[in-house]
């Protein structure tokens, strides 16, 4: 109990109570909103790759001379690309699902 | 025996300090052993879209909403009034201690050690590829079963609050106009928030205005309605003059209070009757819920759940406020009204009378209070959403388990407002509650009911237009391909709404909930199962979740062969050959074969689970390796 006590009054001066409360009403609230603005960006994000570097995941959409010249501007983003188009679906994952509570 | 608020609230606490540092913090750091310095998905691969590391606070506040709904509402009111306050109050506590949070967090947990992927993922991989199917199928039929109760309570209430309506108008204009705001004009979030929360909650409050209370002629105390509720009243009373007054339908429901006082031998009589109004504010359901599946969800679901919950939390958080200060403030709200055993099942119901409705505390309080103590949704959604915002291993518990105990304060909340309430069942009972609560700070009864109903509707009627935007969207993926007519977007809507409408109108909405929560319990022990299985594989002792796990799946199971036990004699063989009763049989008929395809998808899932964890225990493995992933 003591040291329960004691990790808690650490926990609450370093965190700060009220913070943490606005922390959790902002994940109550605005977050979903944050949620979907991420989740609308990338679906544009994968779009414009999916039409520029298609043939990486083999849809030959545009030339490569203009892939090339686009290339060094969408390396850091490739991977993360790759990996979030390839990467198996769950229904559950639709944004339909997003709000769904029970 | 009796309590008072003050201190179920209390032992609700102390149940929750005990449970989660003295048994949930044990679990995780001697068996599953969460590790600081390990890297999670969403710090591994950080994509800014999927995986998105969150803070602890954030995600908790984020999960807490994503699994709080009317599921903890609507089953503690009605486990209070079939068996009493004691053992649904009992169940609360001891579920959620045991199992509850157990079940949300390892759900958490799995996906996390598993690269993120989800628990049917991880099924398919650890167990066998037909779980995964199964577990969809359980989802649809789930999601048509909470659609039906939830369609069923709201034209219910709906049809019988006259206060009621207009807000939920209000609700629909505030959102359509709170998308427009947000999204084209693009005002600030908290200017829309006032606004239209405001407006709403305005609404709210004009419903019950003019409300008086005066005597009847015989004496007894009659409500009049003021100008919106006589409003209202008066189109209802119009569309029932459209057939003289006469019910559409009229069936024998053996669950109806009225079909108590039946006496063996005795002909059973029409109790439910379906009037024309109920049927205009099912459709008004049908509406709400057709513009929250076909419009962007931008546009008109995402604002109206966010209103919503604004309503739902200010409402909640005072009603608790008042139900923990009432003992001080004004100790007769404070009395518990209701009966701890209820008189008509001393027994707890395990006695089997032939022809008449079985409720045997065992198994069925334990799916009639669902997600107040466990549920499988949780667990599903976890795994899928918040699991990939695990910024550190550490965080698993207080936003899984966490979340999951707050939830149990919900169902708490609405078993207090029941217990509280002194007059009425299911909605009404719960609205007077939360009417007594607020009415501890000086808030007139009539307007804390309002607020009660008004947030009770909300609640469900926000789960119900989202439930059939995914049926649709399930419609879509299993039949568009082989049916291109299900791509249409309308068709897939209108055939869940049908399909909704046609178990409203069955009727025998106990059953209906009943067969919703052996339908949710039943994912939780498959969840429960899954994860026994991951810990064999992982070499770590799986006690913590294979009880628990055993104890849920022979307990839904046997839970659903009393369900169809229940509807064969006490609907179907009743009501066959009634005039007007072809629909109570029809959809009692549907909900035996909906609970035999149950049953039998449990018992492949719990014998592929068997065999899956003999595999395991045989052999030594070390972390299990990520599902393949394909395009």
């Amino acid at each position: 109990m003591v040291a329960f006590l004691t990790s808690l009054r650490r926990w609450s001066a370093r965190q700060g109570w009220l913070q943490a409360l606005g922390e959790i009403l902002y994940g109550m609230t605005g977050y979903e909103f944050a949620r979907q603005a991420q989740h609308l960006r990338g679906e544009y994000e994968t779009l414009l790759l999916l039409i520029v570097f298609g043939d990486m995941i083999g849809l030959p959409l545009l030339p490569s001379y203009y892939a090339l010249r686009l290339l060094p501007y969408v390396v850091p983003d490739l991977e993360g690309w790759k990996r979030r188009v390839l990467r198996e679906r769950h229904p559950l994952e639709k944004e339909e699902f997003d709000l769904l509570e029970m | 025996m009796t309590l008072d608020t003050l201190i179920a609230i209390i032992l609700g606490g102390l149940v929750i300090f005990v449970a989660y540092n003295f048994y949930a913090r044990r679990i995780d750091r001697d068996v599953i052993q969460a590790d600081p310095r390990k890297a999670t998905p969403a710090t591994l691969y950080m994509d800014g879209v999927d995986f998105v590391p969150a803070s602890r606070n954030v995600l908790y506040g984020y999960h807490f909403k994503s699994i709080a709904a009317a599921g903890p509402i609507v089953g503690a009111i009605t486990a209070a009034t079939i068996w009493g306050w004691l053992p649904s109050i009992i169940w609360l506590f001891l579920g959620v201690a045991f199992i509850g949070w157990a079940s949300d967090y390892s759900a958490i947990m799995v996906s996390v050690r598993n690269e993120g992927n989800s628990i049917s993922a991880i099924a398919h991989r650890l167990i066998a590829p037909r779980t995964r199917i199964i577990l969809l199928t359980f989802i649809f039929f789930y999601l048509l079963l909470v659609a039906g109760a939830f369609g069923n309570l709201m034209a219910d209430v709906l049809n019988a609050q006259p206060q009621v309506p207009l807000a939920i108008v209000a609700l629909m204009v505030m959102g359509l106009l709170g998308g427009q705001m947000l999204y084209r004009w693009k005002m600030d979030l908290i200017l829309v928030t006032v606004i239209t929360v405001g407006v709403t909650l305005l609404v709210i409050l004009l419903g019950p205005a003019g409300l008086t209370t005066q005597p009847g002629p015989t004496g007894q105390p009659v409500t009049v309605q003021g100008p919106i509720g006589q409003l209202v009243q008066g189109f209802n009373g119009a569309l029932n003059a459209l057939t003289g007054g006469q019910p559409v339908i009229a069936y024998y429901d053996p669950t109806h209070p009225s079909a108590q006082r039946l006496q063996p031998g005795e002909a059973a009589v029409a109790n439910i009757q379906i009037t024309p109004s109920f049927v205009f504010w099912l459709l008004f359901v049908c509406l709400f819920s057709y513009l929250g599946a076909a419009l962007p969800i931008w546009r008109y679901a995402q604002p109206v759940n966010y209103i919503g919950f604004w309503i739902t939390f200010l409402t909640i958080v005072l009603a608790f406020l008042g139900a923990a200060l009432a003992v001080v403030l004004n100790p007769e709200v404070a009395r518990f009204k209701l009966a701890a055993i209820n008189p008509n099942r001393p027994d707890l119901g395990f006695s089997l009378v032939a022809g008449q409705p079985w409720q045997p505390l065992w198994p069925m309080l334990f799916v009639t209070i669902a997600c107040g103590a466990i549920s499988g949704w949780h667990a599903l959604i976890g795994s899928v959403g918040t699991a990939r915002q695990i910024e550190n291993e550490t965080d698993m518990l207080p936003v899984g388990g966490g979340a999951m105990f707050t939830e149990m304060a919900l169902g708490l909340l609405s078993l207090l407002a029941v217990t509280v309430a002194g007059t009425g069942a299911g909605a009404p009972a719960f609205a007077n509650g939360i009417g007594n609560f607020l009415s501890v700070f000086g808030l007139p009864q009539q307007y804390g009911t309002a607020l009660g109903f008004a947030a009770f509707v909300i609640i469900v009627i926000t789960v119900v237009q989202l439930v059939i935007r995914i049926m649709r969207v399930t419609l879509t993926e299993a039949l568009g391909d082989r049916m291109p007519i299900f791509r249409n977007v309308h068709v897939g809507i209108i055939l869940s709404l049908v399909l909704m409408c046609l178990l409203v109108l069955s009727g025998t909405w106990v059953y209906l909930w009943q067969l919703f929560g052996a339908a949710n319990q039943l994912m939780a022990s498959l969840s429960l199962l899954i994860v026994t299985v991951w810990l064999a594989s992982t070499r770590r002792n799986p006690a913590y979740a294979g009880i628990p796990m055993l104890f849920m799946y022979v307990t839904t199971m046997a839970a659903t062969l009393v369900i169809a036990r229940n509807l064969w004699e006490t609907v179907v063989i009743r009501n066959v050959g009634r005039e007007g009763a072809a629909v109570a049989v029809g959809g009692a008929v549907a909900m035996l074969f909906v609970a035999a395809l149950l049953f039998i998808a449990a018992a492949f899932i719990g014998w592929d689970g068997w065999q899956a964890y003999q595999r395991y225990r045989g052999r030594p493995a070390g972390e299990a390796q990520p599902a393949p992933a394909s395009a």
